[in-house]
């Protein structure tokens, strides 16, 4: 460690010396980075390949299968009931999501009394919404004689319990999914920020409207931050797996409707000591997602606006 | 790390288990499979020793296993027992985990649906070749830890699969406890359905039962059936499978049990807040060892009722289930340390005073009498109630096969279904056939 300081220290003569002591600097500081993953993320990615070529039981010792495990996955019911529930998932809630982010966003632009302090109320869902105990909330909030039948039935409405049926189970958590809009918002608030004001000014100068300007300057200046937004929620959706295990018990149910694609993994791998398909599992939800970004990256060509 | 677990719960088991995954990814990259399964010869050694033993269960149960721990080290000053424990959910994909990473527990306890997964994947000893004492132990009841004809587990306790009834609920409904010794599933039926219309609004005759196979176990015994063959096939008929889930589904349509998204909630609320645990029902369906909770939870003297049908047919239903074994790891180290705890769990009277009924009625006959005295009230019912079953109990249910850990799973999916008229019983009984099938088959 010393030496490498002195190294860097006495070659601090030529500009491209220099450059080259800062890389060595640099190589220094990642290190731990780079030992993160390649032991924790690398290695068990390529254990995980491994696996997906084996009939492997946690128990004894793999056996190799070539593509059973792949092939097996085409004549899985249960897997493709678990990839329409997580595509209902993500395609609704999504959207909604950014949707309400962008909203509340564009109200807390305007520059309110204790913005901060409303800010950080909005953002505390994103903090919570992943945890534990708001999941088991929200299996008390959704139940049949739970918070939110109550008030039904003070407008005369009979609700039924939300969370235990299997028409309704999956909304619960897209709500859930929606109400955890607080880092996409504040994102959206920061790119607000962004966009010259002179452009409102000349605008209304020539006579826009507030929705002209929202539709012609706001919206086409927001797409880059709209585009960031979607990319990682899209990510982030098809990997949810917590809420999905606490409101359903930990089985996707009732009668599977809450059947996340990694809940199902999780299941195969640890509930029904199939790793070879669990893993197999993981592969495919890698290909589908990395699909997913593509497509997005693709045809964010057609409609992000960059202004440059 | 221990209470962290335990305060965590079974969530933060599920995480924990998550991130050994990860461990047991890592170390499967790196050493190769030296500590999977239980192929390699293993060197006795001797003590003084560390032994790891591991547990599920509740707080109590926690507790209580502690101070067994501490009774045994006391006797044995050269053996260290180090608890290992988790939730119910969180032990198994804990204990998978361990033993894939050559880190099997040296004691550690088993339950019926997944013994035979470990056994015949070499990870469990054969008891047969250690020092402990089954003498004590029924013949019949011995046979449940037996997989191909070797010991592989020797069972705890046993349970009996039973209806409990709240005579609060009955005495409100004006109704009287049935006759439990000849009653059929019919009168059952009718008499779900009168509590239900004589308690009036917000109380139910009966909670589901069709979310635990040890029903249609029995049932399917009734009728000269069984869930399992000793060979490890199914062993019950679609048309039993049917029978089993139309009547839970007439008892719906006629009031005796609540709609479906009640009965979904209420299965998801353990014993504590269940019908009869929170006096808004009069029966349902539990193993024996669970009256002492749903008693303390009531505050009533719930009572355990057999089965219905057990006259009706060719014969009775009702078993005695072993309520958990214990198992030794094969490639433990010290499998002398390992039996002699084994055997002081099951027959030293300190652990049996201390154990009490929490791992099922002791299946050491002698130790029933050394804790009579000590019993609560439910728990002497559940000892009596065992005692009158065993004359009238056939034989035991067959050792479910591999894979069978994946019942709990498919009998709460078909329930759900059912319960929610979205298949009908029939072809519930055939979906139910194509899953078990498939999953004893992989």
């Amino acid at each position: 460690m010393s030496s490498v300081i002195q190294e860097v220290a006495s070659t601090r003569r030529t500009a491209g010396e220099r450059r080259k002591g800062d890389g060595r600097m640099a190589a220094l500081f990642l290190a731990p980075w780079f030992v993160g993953l390649f032991l924790i993320t690398a290695g068990p990615m390529a254990a995980s390949l491994y696996l997906s070529f084996t009939d492997y039981d946690l128990l004894s010792a793999p056996t190799w299968i070539g593509v059973d495990n792949y092939v097996r996955m085409f004549e899985d019911p249960r897997l493709l009931q678990s990839l329409q529930v997580t595509f209902t998932y993500v395609f609704v809630s999504v959207p909604l999501q950014l949707a309400a982010a962008l909203a509340l966003a564009l109200v807390l632009d305007k520059g309110m009394r204790g913005l901060a302090l409303y800010r950080s109320v909005y953002y505390l869902p994103s903090l919570l919404g992943g945890s534990v105990a708001i999941a088991i909330l929200w299996r008390q909030i959704f139940g049949a004689d739970g918070l939110v039948n109550q008030v039904l039935a003070l407008v005369g409405i009979e609700g039924t319990g939300w969370v235990s049926h299997p028409d309704h189970a999956l909304n619960t958590l897209i709500i859930l999914n929606v109400w955890t809009f607080g880092a996409p918002m504040v994102i959206f608030l920061a790119g607000l920020r962004q966009i010259p004001r002179m452009y409102y000014e000349a605008a209304s100068i020539d006579g826009a409207g507030r929705l002209r300007q929202f539709w012609s300057i706001t919206v086409p200046m927001l797409t880059p931050i709209v585009f960031f937004n979607l990319v990682l929620q899209l990510i982030n959706a098809f990997q949810n797996f917590t809420q999905a295990f606490v409101v359903s018990g930990g089985n996707g149910g009732p009668a599977d409707s809450t059947l996340l694609y990694t809940l199902y993994l999780y299941r195969k791998g640890f509930a029904d000591l199939d790793m070879g398909y669990a893993s197999a599992m993981a592969w495919f939800l890698l290909l589908i997602i990395g699909g997913m970004t593509l497509v997005n990256f693709l045809a964010s060509k057609y409609w992000v606006h960059y202004d440059d | 790390m221990r209470t962290s677990i335990n305060q965590r719960g079974r969530r933060g088991a599920a995480v924990a288990a998550g991130a050994a995954a990860t461990a047991l990814i890592l170390s499967a990259c790196g050493g190769g499979d030296s500590g999977v399964g239980g192929t390699g010869e293993v060197e006795a050694q001797d003590c003084p020793c560390e032994i790891r033993f591991s547990w599920w269960g509740s707080d109590e149960r926690h507790a209580a296993t502690q101070e067994i721990i501490d009774a045994f080290e006391a006797e044995n000053p050269d053996i260290t027992v180090v608890p290992d424990f988790t939730d119910w959910d969180g032990y198994w994909n804990k204990l998978s985990t361990t033993v894939a990473a050559g880190d099997t527990p040296d004691v550690m306890t088993q339950e019926e649906r997944y013994v035979s997964d470990y056994a015949t994947r070499g990870v469990l000893a054969d008891l047969g070749e250690l020092d402990i004492d089954t003498s004590k132990i029924d013949e019949s009841i011995l046979a449940g830890g037996r997989i191909d004809g070797t010991q592989y587990a020797l069972p705890t306790g046993i349970n009996a699969y039973a209806i409990v009834a709240n005579p609060g609920v009955f005495e409100e409904a004006g109704v009287e406890i049935p006759d439990d010794t000849s009653w059929t599933w019919e009168e059952y039926v009718e008499v779900a359905n009168a509590v239900s219309e004589g308690a009036g609004e917000g109380v139910w005759g009966a909670q589901d039962y069709g979310f635990n196979e040890a029903g249609l176990n029995i049932l399917a015994r009734q009728k000269g059936e069984s869930l399992w063959t000793p060979d490890g096939e199914i062993g019950v008929s679609e048309e039993t499978v049917a029978q089993f889930f139309q009547t839970s589904l007439d008892l719906m349509a006629d009031g005796g049990q609540p709609d479906a998204s009640r009965t979904i909630e209420y299965q998801h609320a353990g014993p504590e807040g269940s019908l009869v645990g929170t006096n808004v029902g009069g029966m349902a369906s539990f193993w024996s060892n669970q009256l002492g909770a749903l008693s303390e939870a009531s505050g009533e003297d719930i009572q355990l009722l057999r089965y219905p049908g057990e006259t009706e047919f060719e014969r009775t239903g009702m078993y005695y289930k072993p309520a958990m074994f214990y198992s030794v790891s094969a490639t433990t180290e010290y499998p002398d340390a390992a039996a002699k705890f084994v055997d002081f769990l099951l027959n030293s009277e300190e652990a049996a005073k201390i154990n009490l009924t929490d791992r099922g009625l002791p299946a050491n006959t002698d130790m029933r009498e050394v804790i009579a005295d000590d019993l609560t009230d439910a728990d002497k019912q559940v000892a009596d109630f065992m005692a009158d079953l065993g004359d009238e109990i056939v034989d035991a249910s067959p050792v479910p096969p591999n894979g069978s850990a994946e019942m709990q799973d498919i009998m709460e999916r078909i329930n759900t279904e059912v319960v929610f008229e979205r298949i009908t019983p029939e072809e519930a009984a055939t979906m139910f056939m194509e899953e078990v099938n498939a999953a004893i088959a992989d």
